[in-house]
């Protein structure tokens, strides 16, 4: 680290977060190096840190010797001040390199509202925002995760991005760049066009040229080369107990949101919620076996020492072989005082003997998501989960003695009626009820129900990914009303801020047009829009407004179901076909069964996959 | 020798140490320097839990509902200060050479907090009456006559600072509290060295910052208005009343 800089960090808040030297960290001789990744998470430390991908992908990277990956985080906003001011650059975490040193800084984006920090990033790194700007010296900006699925409002910004799972895809792109540079045929137009080719899962949006109908939908991609694919298909792991794993991992010094081993358990859900855009997109379902779990969990607690493993997976309670981990793990875990912990858990699966196994639910407070009030509307959403369900997994947790219980729920889902938002509160009387009728409840403290509800975004991939979401003015309305209809004292109602909602959701469905926004709003110092403390909802719309856009367009506008949809450009695997076809079911408020009940020809299976409950595609 | 691939088994390996009727007690005498200085006392403690965990040493547990290692920290080092000489007392149920703890902790540890010795100790935290610590300033206004301003300006009573507690603010004076000071001018690296020797005792605790505070006050040097003014303090020993070092 530089000396210089020890004066500001003896006056920022939190300095832990850019001293780096953790343990575990991985430092490599410059000199052996032929490319130089910066893995960039846009937002803070603790945050950056606690995130699984960012991990694996790390350590998938550094396994190559030629190839050294850094880690490199958002400074927070003293931080950034100082640095603007002494024109200190954004360096990496290992070396304390500044980010122009390097071959390729990578981003992963995990949700829309870190795009600013995003740009603020390669702003305070002295690297141009847009790709156009960007000459043969400067490192290739690249973009992955969850929102690379609808990447058009960041084209501009990016060079190329990787489309689903990056443990192939990451260390192919270095190789064809080493490749490349040592041949002495490197040059930016090149690469890229080569790497669209050549290697599946890169889409790189220069390429293709977008034009617009009159009323400002897409009219279509068109490529500018024949020989890089129409559409860009997602790259899986197909099997995933032969995918990497790290064996060891950085160890932040300072807390971090999840400090603790995380073991994932399987990839893809098999639930299909129409709302939830990660149960589309990371499908087809690929389990680890609990052999292998067992062994990446003890290699892990004794490379860490951390003293809690999560078990992490979309709705982990599905996971066929629960019980045959949990007992594996159960083995050596208590003697070593670790406990195990559980993310999310179904109502439907809850059960004493999973409490029993499992930590989290040591504390006095158990989390449980029906997202709908009433049974039609978790029937239009497809959350087949029921009331009795529900009011079934609360006793058991009275049971045993728990008295706290929360829930969350959606609000602005479409069909949405008043009955099914007073159905919420109705919900949460009920549990509160269900607490005093449990004769074995802890008689010395009182129930507490608290009801978190959120606004619906309508995401690509997803059977809503057409509907409009409820306006600014509907949306508090109807948190006004639910508010209203929450009676009950024993109930806490909280809810998000419907601005930031709405803005996501432009984000979240916007096309190459947005970019323009972005960039203003980079300009004028957004950043953080994910904190409350700095998202400004006005200034974003007079962002918005002033580059000739209108959020309602993206935000509150039925799509067409035969309209070209700005992500149509990405195959997810998931076909059109079937998000039509529930989009359907939804509005006729029929349910659509679980991929291991039977598999509704999604279209994922193509895709392959081992230890998944997909029938396997004919080839 | 203990072999460390056999950390998962630990209990099974631990059963050839022998058992301890009582817990004993082994004191660690670490190092914590360069970017592990911004770590907090907090961050520190949770850290030193993992490294013991995965360290594989026979640490002693509290028996209970929530087991958890016995740590105990000497003077508190805050954010921003080196130390050459911290000490933590902890807790083994069986009995293992001081040279092995030393040898599997740090292979756990970094070069910028790693374990200097280990040992058995005979004496006991509250012991420890001063600290002494070293501080390097660079400022492009320091000079030998400004060195021995801060020299008359530590010795003279009274320099009144505000001094920040749990129970709130109060303003001292803090010449009485600071036992010797020397200060020197270094003409090759054009920076100031000073040494001083202040009070550690819980009561009378003074945390070495506060000079720098004083330094920032009345000179307006080392702000972050200018990051190519810096500084860095040390704490080098710790000493018991009589001035001996403690151990």
């Amino acid at each position: 680290m530089n000396k210089n800089i020890s004066t500001i960090l003896k006056s920022v808040s939190k300095p832990g977060r850019y001293s780096g030297g953790e343990y575990g960290q991985i430092i490599k001789d410059k000199k052996d190096i032929k490319a130089r990744f910066a893995f960039c998470f846009p937002d803070t430390y603790e945050i950056g840190m606690s995130n699984l991908g960012v991990r694996i992908l790390y350590g998938v990277l550094n396994e190559a010797d030629d190839v050294w990956c850094e880690r490199v985080y958002t400074p927070w906003i003293d931080m950034q001040e100082q640095m603007r001011k002494h024109n200190i650059p954004l360096t990496a975490c290992e070396s304390g390199d500044e980010l122009t040193a390097f071959d390729m800084i990578g981003f992963t984006l995990q949700y829309e509202m870190s795009y600013t920090n995003v740009l603020n990033m390669l702003d305070l790194a002295g690297i141009p925002l847009r790709s156009e700007e960007r000459d043969d010296s400067m490192p290739i900006i690249i973009g992955g995760g969850p929102c690379a699925y609808n990447p058009e409002p960041v084209a501009d910004f990016f060079d190329l991005f990787n489309i689903g799972e990056g443990e192939e895809m990451l260390p192919e792109l270095c190789r064809l760049y080493i490749r490349m540079k040592d041949e002495g045929r490197y040059t930016k137009a090149e690469y890229l066009h080569e790497a669209a080719r050549s290697i599946e899962g890169i889409y790189v949006p220069s390429l293709y040229e977008v034009s617009y109908n009159e009323d400002g939908t897409v009219k279509e991609y068109k490529p500018k080369y024949d020989d890089i694919p129409k559409t860009v298909r997602k790259r899986i792991m197909k099997d995933m107990d032969k995918s990497y794993f790290p064996k060891k991992v950085v160890m932040p010094y300072i807390e971090t949101v999840h400090d603790r081993v995380m073991l994932e358990v399987f990839r893809g859900c098999i639930r299909g919620c129409r709302f939830c855009q990660a149960g589309i997109i990371y499908r087809p379902v690929r389990e680890k076996s609990p052999e292998t779990l067992n062994e990446q969990a003890k290699c892990l607690f004794e490379s860490t020492g951390y003293d809690e493993i999560s078990l992490t997976s979309l709705s982990i309670s599905d996971y066929t072989e629960l019980e045959a981990l949990t007992d594996m793990l159960l083995e050596w875990t208590d003697e070593n005082m670790v406990s195990l912990s559980l993310p999310s858990l179904r109502v439907d699966s809850f059960t004493k003997e999973l409490m029993e196994k499992i930590a989290s639910v040591r504390s006095s407070s158990l989390t449980f998501a029906p997202e709908a009030g009433t049974q039609r509307l978790r029937d239009v959403i497809n959350k087949n989960v029921r009331e009795e369900d529900l009011l079934r997994a609360v006793n058991v947790a009275f049971e045993a003695g728990k008295n706290k219980v929360k829930l969350y729920f959606m609000q602005g889902l479409p069909t949405e009626t008043n009955e099914d938002l007073e159905g919420i509160a109705k919900l949460a009387s009920s549990v509160v009820d269900a607490y005093y009728k449990c004769p074995t409840r802890n008689k010395a403290r009182q129930p507490q129900v608290t009801i978190s509800v959120s606004c619906f975004i309508p995401k690509p991939f997803t059977p809503f990914q057409w509907v409009a979401q409820d306006s600014l003015e509907t949306l508090v309305e109807k948190q006004e009303y639910l508010g209203s209809k929450v009676t009950d004292r024993k109930v806490v109602y909280t809810h998000h801020d419907a601005k930031v909602s709405r803005i996501e959701a432009v984000l979240a469905r916007g096309d190459r047009r947005l970019s323009k926004a972005l960039e203003i709003a980079c300009r004028e110092g957004f950043m953080f829009d994910a904190w409350d403390e700095c998202f400004d909802y006005d200034k974003w719309i007079s962002v918005i407004e002033r580059s000739g856009l209108d959020a309602a367009f993206y935000a509150n506008r039925e799509f067409a179901l035969d309209e070209v949809l700005p992500w149509d450009i990405i195959d997810c695997g998931v076909t059109k076909e079937f998000l039509i076809r529930e989009y359907k079911n939804a509005h006729n408020e029929k349910t659509t069964p679980n991929c291991r009940e039977k598999c509704s020809g999604c279209g994922a299976n193509r895709l392959g996959g081992e230890r998944s409950c997909c029938p396997k595609a004919a080839k | 020798m203990l072999s460390k691939s056999s950390k998962i088994t630990r209990p099974e390996y631990l059963k050839m140490l022998p058992e301890l009727a009582s817990p004993m007690t082994v004191r660690i005498k670490f190092v914590k320097k360069g970017k592990l200085q911004y770590i907090s006392h907090l961050d520190l403690q949770r850290t030193f839990n993992r490294i013991l965990m995965r360290s594989g040493l026979p640490v002693w547990y509290t028996k209970g509902f929530n087991p958890h290692a016995k740590l105990v920290f000497s003077t508190p080092l805050s954010v921003g200060t080196q130390s050459e000489c911290e000490f933590l007392d902890l807790r083994f149920d069986r009995e293992m050479p001081c040279e092995d703890i030393k040898r599997m902790l740090n292979a756990e540890l970094t070069d910028e907090m790693y374990a200097l010795d280990v040992y058995i100790p005979s004496t006991k935290f509250s012991e420890i009456a001063f600290c002494e610590y070293e501080y390097e300033i660079f400022a492009d206004s320091v000079s030998e006559e400004f060195a021995g301003e801060l020299e008359k300006l530590f010795t003279t009573s009274p320099l009144t600072l505000v001094k920040k507690s749990k129970s709130g603010e109060r303003e001292i004076d803090v010449v009485p509290l600071i036992k010797s000071v020397s200060v020197g001018y270094n003409k090759e690296s054009g920076s100031i060295r000073m040494n001083a020797v202040l009070c550690a005792e819980t009561e009378n605790f003074l945390n070495p910052e506060m000079l720098v505070t004083a330094i920032k006050t009345k000179y307006g040097i080392l702000t972050a208005e200018n990051p190519a003014e810096w500084y860095s303090i040390t704490r080098k020993k710790s000493l018991k009343s009589d001035m001996t070092e403690f151990r």
